[in-house]
């Protein structure tokens, strides 16, 4: 009978299971296992830096051009970098068994999707827009320009990484999955990439940018929401 | 109306009485349940259910679907035709079910990255299971303390096969669905385990397993009822 009793304290223990301590600890986790695997740390970052400078290199050697569309090029490296980064995302986990025993816990699979997503995104998207002031400098972007940028890409690189897992989701059990990434998701990237690129040439006309990034965060608040139940809902259909 | 809203609520106070008077009422069963891959039916009609303390035995010669049906139990795969529930409730979402319910299969859900206990670690977190200090514990009684510092990639086979069992004691669950158990882990490793589902049964759990071997010689066997899929 004591027995008995050990087990129904023990249930009352594990009930508490809190939104927010799911969400760390899938974040927490994700963190630990890149420190681990640090190539999944540097290679979309050092992806991002070369493809952005194989522009200056293709390109006549005109300042005012390079200037005009080096915004544009870090978005659309940006945008390959992170989608780089998206066909690993769940493919260890769904190797390994990971991913069945998360689909089976009592834990909401939506916000370990989360804590997932915004942990690929601290380890590629903010990266990229930490470093993208550097890029900046070599395109020869004027000081009030690397701003706007850099809030374009703070805004809207949390989208694509949150988006992009509805994409590594659906093709999670594919052998080669991510040319069918690239297909399914760089579509839905384009508003993104419209408002984030926009934004730049407003502000070389001296215009206003707050509705772009306005746009850019109504984009955030509606991925942060919705994207975790599509990608819970991707993963069940797809390991069924 | 409200005699109506009355008498509902009386049926569930005594519904909820009689779980706690009776913890004995847990029992999982299935009904009609069927499973195809693609063209290929699988399995049809098949019906059964799991009480305390017992185990039940899923066999069948290849292919014929016992890691289907232990998947399809498990909440991994939908059913497309019929029904399981536990404590005739559906098992689909149902939470209280996946609370009490543990599922170890080839895929260990190891990260290679991490050591032994971190990766037990990971579980007790997300279980919200025993403490810290049980851990080590639990290593020991899976006979592989040693390596409890030893990333899993450096794990043998059967070392990692006991680690994965080492998740069934973090928390207390009450089914164990278990797709072979036995493979890759050699005679200490299987009495261990062996000893550990019949501790298990005793302590009012239950088991379903598939096994391709008979367990007529396991100390499994006097709880143990068989279920045979396919045209064996």
């Amino acid at each position: 009978m004591s027995n008995k009793g050990a087990r129904v304290s023990n249930k009352g223990a594990r009930a508490s299971n809190k939104p927010i301590n799911t969400l760390s600890l899938y974040f927490q986790r994700e963190w630990q296992l890149m420190f681990r695997n640090t190539s999944s740390l540097i290679q979309p970052l050092v992806f991002f830096v070369i493809i952005a400078l194989l522009f200056p290199f293709s390109l006549p050697a005109e300042g005012e051009l390079l200037q005009r569309i080096g915004g544009g090029v870090i978005w659309v490296s940006a945008v390959l970098a992170t989608m780089l980064s998206l066909e690993s995302m769940f493919h260890s986990d769904y190797q390994d068994g990971t991913l069945e025993q998360m689909l089976i816990h009592p834990r909401s699979l939506s916000l370990a999707m989360l804590g997932k997503a915004l942990a690929h995104w601290t380890a590629t998207g903010l990266i990229l827009t930490l470093f993208s002031p550097v890029l900046c400098v070599t395109f020869n972007i004027p000081n009030e320009q690397i701003w706007v940028l850099f809030a374009g890409l703070l805004l809207g690189t949390p989208s694509l990484s949150l988006i992009g897992a509805i994409g590594a989701a659906l093709t999670v059990t594919l052998r080669r999955g991510g040319v069918l990434i690239a297909i399914v998701i760089l579509p839905l990237y384009i508003p993104i990439l419209i408002f984030g690129a926009g934004m730049l040439t407003q502000s070389a006309q001296g215009l206003e940018v707050a509705s772009q990034l306005y746009a850019l965060a109504a984009i955030l608040a509606l991925s942060i929401t919705l994207a975790p139940f599509a990608i819970a809902g991707a993963l069940r259909v797809t390991i069924n | 109306m409200q005699t109506i809203h009355g008498i509902a609520k009386l049926c569930s106070l005594q519904n909820s009485l009689a779980d706690y008077l009776m913890p004995s009422s847990k029992v999982i069963s299935i009904k009609d349940l069927s499973c195809t891959r693609g063209d290929n039916q699988l399995f049809d009609a098949v019906n059964f259910s799991v009480g305390l303390g017992q185990c039940l035995h899923v066999t069948g010669p290849n292919g014929c679907g016992k890691t289907s049906l232990l998947r399809l139990i498990a909440g991994i795969n939908f059913a497309e035709h019929g029904e399981i529930s536990w404590n005739s409730k559906d098992t689909a979402n149902n939470s209280d079910f996946h609370r009490e319910c543990a599922y170890i299969a080839h895929k260990e859900g190891l990260k290679n990255e991490l050591t032994s206990i971190e990766n037990l670690r990971y579980y007790q977190q997300l279980d919200s299971g025993v403490d810290e200090v049980a851990l080590d514990d639990i290593l020991d009684k899976m006979g592989i303390l040693k390596c409890a510092d030893l990333l899993a990639q450096q794990l043998s086979f059967g070392q990692r096969r006991r680690l994965s069992f080492a998740r069934l004691l973090i928390a207390d669950f009450t089914l164990w669905i278990l797709d072979e158990p036995f493979t890759g882990i050699d005679t200490s490793g299987r009495n261990l385990i062996e000893s550990l589902c019949v501790e298990h049964l005793e302590n009012d759990g239950m088991i379903i397993m598939t096994h391709h071997q008979s367990l007529v010689d396991s100390p499994l066997n006097q709880y143990r009822s068989e279920l045979t899929l396919g045209h064996a």
